[in-house]
């Protein structure tokens, strides 16, 4: 077995070109023989006139000159006519001579010729230009005499046209069959092009340049969609790869800031001998700066399980409204300090999911909507059965959120005044949202500016991706 | 010399400021954008040390408009670490760039260097006669003998040499040895002036009558 290349490309040449062969090959096949088949019927019917006309010569009685010769004898009615006792050899001289050109040529050893054979084999007659041609074609017939009559003609120029014949056939059949071939290749290389172009992107995308894509000229062929389908995972790709840069890079930013605080301190503490006041100072500072920085680990290392879907939680069924409203019983003197009024309808709603987890959903709502919330403002807590699910709403006065921000406002270390306070970190809202669509609800923000805003979880019965069983 | 702190962190701010009136600036600071570039529009630092994360006001925007008005040496102190923010920052008119965190002696140095190149000095040493002055070190020899300064009367020094040749006027000193939690006294400066005389030689100071002091 010949090992093929592996190529698609010349796999689909190498068949094409196999069957392509083979088509010909019988083609041509059956042509040479059609042609053959017609000069071998012509000749071996020009024999069989001959061989016809020198039969009846043969049985042509002699013309008499004299008169005792008795005359010939019919056979008596309704007998079969039997045969003559005997040939009139003579009779076939006269397709031996010159003037019978066109029909026996004596005078040309390629031509037809005759023998006549007794029984034994001795010739009896034959014609002048022999009987040994090169590629001799013979018919006999057995007379009834016992001897044998030969027509035969050579073949030598019928085969050699038969020859060129061939010749022009294998010559053309070979034009055809490189003709399809350049065809097909040129074809097969313009099918698989978007192949090359799929190969060469994933390439430079696997070498790291994730904004590399697949030139799409034709998109109607199923490369064409392939290579569509394709650059669109290519663009997801870099989406995510991006957006993973960028939280990594304002993690590192996010941790930059604290670490920069307590080098300060330290540095500056240390540059001289302190009163033990000072040092405690040093020493209080650094430890918010650490507080700051275990709650930020805290929540990276919490999204980070909630984004590798790793985070268990557990799938009970419970009252959404009671979660509300121990939330709302611990949020109460936060809220109190700055005149803040909580307003709850809260309304028996069955929940099926992690109490825990989305009482810290609601606990970090009311939180934000506390801390962006004008003195005296008041909050608006919300929960109740929607169709077979929950909706469970925030809404709170105050400044209220720009338009441009709140498409942003889920983003990690989002920030509208992008200012940082210890308290918030920039990723309550997107784990917030992330555990609420690991419930398989939705997390939604709506804000009329300088007015209000009121954010809405919506939590289905049962989960469509339900990511708890694991 | 005095440094405009712009920062948003308070802990940060304030050990900062701190480390710097330890090194003998006189130090204002502001904890967000607006005041920040209010303080740095209004008054003549020797040098501002610029967060770029700010609310109110970003410190781009902070950098553009001052730089619209005056040169006082910018060093922006971020934890934006991203190349293309350094880039802009250069470009937009930063004389320096640190990223947070960041080691004090460094930033001490670079604080310097910011003032050094401001004056046009090669080095940290300025020698006037038989006077040094060595601004990393903070110590002035008299003929190669180390003379006691009290931080007040170094940073006087320090000023008028690093401002060597010019006229230095009261109000200029008051601006930049002082910072806005001081209590300044009108004839404080006299008093500081007549003890580097007795410390350094009569002639260290010349007093330009009507205008204000200088060092030849």
């Amino acid at each position: 077995m010949i090992a093929l290349p592996k190529s698609i490309k010349w796999r689909l040449q190498f068949y094409y070109g196999f069957i392509l062969l083979g088509v010909l090959v019988m083609l041509g096949t059956q042509e040479y023989e059609l042609e053959r088949g017609q000069r071998f019927h012509h000749v071996d019917q020009e024999l069989q006139m001959r061989l016809d006309v020198l039969t009846v010569a043969l049985h042509i009685p002699p013309i008499r000159h004299d008169e005792d010769e008795p005359p010939f004898e019919r056979p008596p009615p309704g007998e079969f006519p039997g045969p003559p006792p005997g040939e009139n050899l003579a009779a076939v001289a006269q397709y031996n001579s010159p003037q019978s050109v066109g029909f026996f040529d004596p005078t040309h050893p390629e031509k037809f010729y005759f023998v006549i054979l007794a029984r034994d084999g001795r010739e009896l007659a034959r014609s002048t230009n022999g009987r040994h041609p090169p590629d001799p074609r013979e018919i006999s017939r057995h007379l009834p005499s016992g001897n044998t009559i030969l027509v035969g003609a050579s073949m030598t120029a019928d085969w050699k046209d038969l020859r060129l014949a061939t010749m022009k056939y294998v010559a053309l059949y070979g034009l055809i069959f490189f003709v399809c071939l350049a065809a097909s290749s040129n074809l097969v290389s313009r099918a698989l092009r978007p192949i090359e172009s799929i190969t060469e992107a994933a390439a430079k995308i696997s070498g790291g340049d994730l904004s590399q894509r697949i030139s799409t000229a034709e998109t109607e062929s199923e490369l064409g969609q392939l290579a569509t389908v394709l650059n669109s995972t290519f663009a997801r790709l870099e989406a995510a790869f991006a957006q993973q840069k960028q939280f990594t890079s304002d993690a590192a930013h996010e941790l930059r800031t604290p670490v920069a605080v307590i080098l300060t301190q330290t540095q500056t503490a240390l540059t001289r001998e302190r009163s033990a006041a000072e040092y405690r100072e040093t020493v209080e500072v650094c430890q918010r700066a650490a507080q700051r920085m275990r709650k930020l680990i805290g929540a990276l290392l919490e999204l980070a399980r909630l984004d590798a879907g790793q985070e268990q939680m557990n799938q009970l069924e419970f009252d959404l409204s009671q979660t509300a409203r121990d939330c709302v019983e611990l949020i109460r003197p936060i809220a109190a300090q700055r005149g803040i009024k909580i307003d709850c309808q809260l309304q028996p709603t069955e929940c099926l999911g992690d109490a825990e987890r989305l009482a810290q959903v609601i606990t970090n709502l009311l939180s934000n909507a506390i801390e962006y919330n004008h003195d005296n403002g008041e909050v608006r807590l919300t929960v109740q059965p929607q169709g077979s699910g929950a909706i469970l709403s925030v809404a709170n006065t105050g400044a209220g959120i720009a338009a441009a921000d709140l498409p942003h406002l889920f983003e990690r270390f989002y920030r509208a005044d992008q200012s940082r306070t210890a308290a918030h970190n920039g990723l309550g809202l997107a784990i917030s949202k992330a555990i609420v669509e690991a419930h398989g609800g939705t997390l939604e923000v709506s804000s009329a500016e300088a007015e209000k805003t009121t954010f809405t979880v919506r939590l289905p019965w049962v989960a469509p991706d339900w990511r708890f069983d694991h | 010399m005095r440094i405009l702190i712009v920062e948003d962190e308070p802990d940060l701010l304030r050990s900062l400021a701190q480390a710097l009136r330890e090194e003998g600036y006189a130090v204002d600071t502001a904890p967000d954008g607006e005041e920040g570039c209010y303080k740095a529009e209004n008054y003549d630092y020797d040098a501002i040390l610029l967060d770029i994360m700010l609310p109110k006001m970003d410190g781009w925007e902070i950098l553009s408009r001052l730089r619209r008005v005056k040169k006082t040496p910018v060093l922006i102190l971020t934890a934006r670490d991203q190349f293309r923010d350094r880039v802009r920052g250069l470009d937009t008119g930063a004389d320096d760039y640190v990223i947070k965190p960041f080691d004090l002696p460094e930033l001490f140095a670079r604080v310097r260097a910011l003032i050094r190149r401001t004056a046009n000095q090669a080095t940290n040493v300025i020698e006037i006669g038989a006077v040094k002055i060595d601004t990393a070190l903070r110590r002035v020899t008299l003929k190669e003998k180390a003379v006691e300064l009290t931080a007040r009367e170094y940073a006087l020094a320090a000023f008028l040499a690093v401002h060597r040749g010019e006229v230095v006027t009261r109000t200029q000193l008051y601006e930049h040895l002082f910072d806005e939690n001081d209590e300044t006294l009108s004839n404080l400066l006299d008093v500081h002036v007549s003890n580097l005389r007795k410390k350094l030689g009569a002639a260290f100071i010349q007093t330009h009558r009507g205008h204000g002091y200088y060092i030849e």
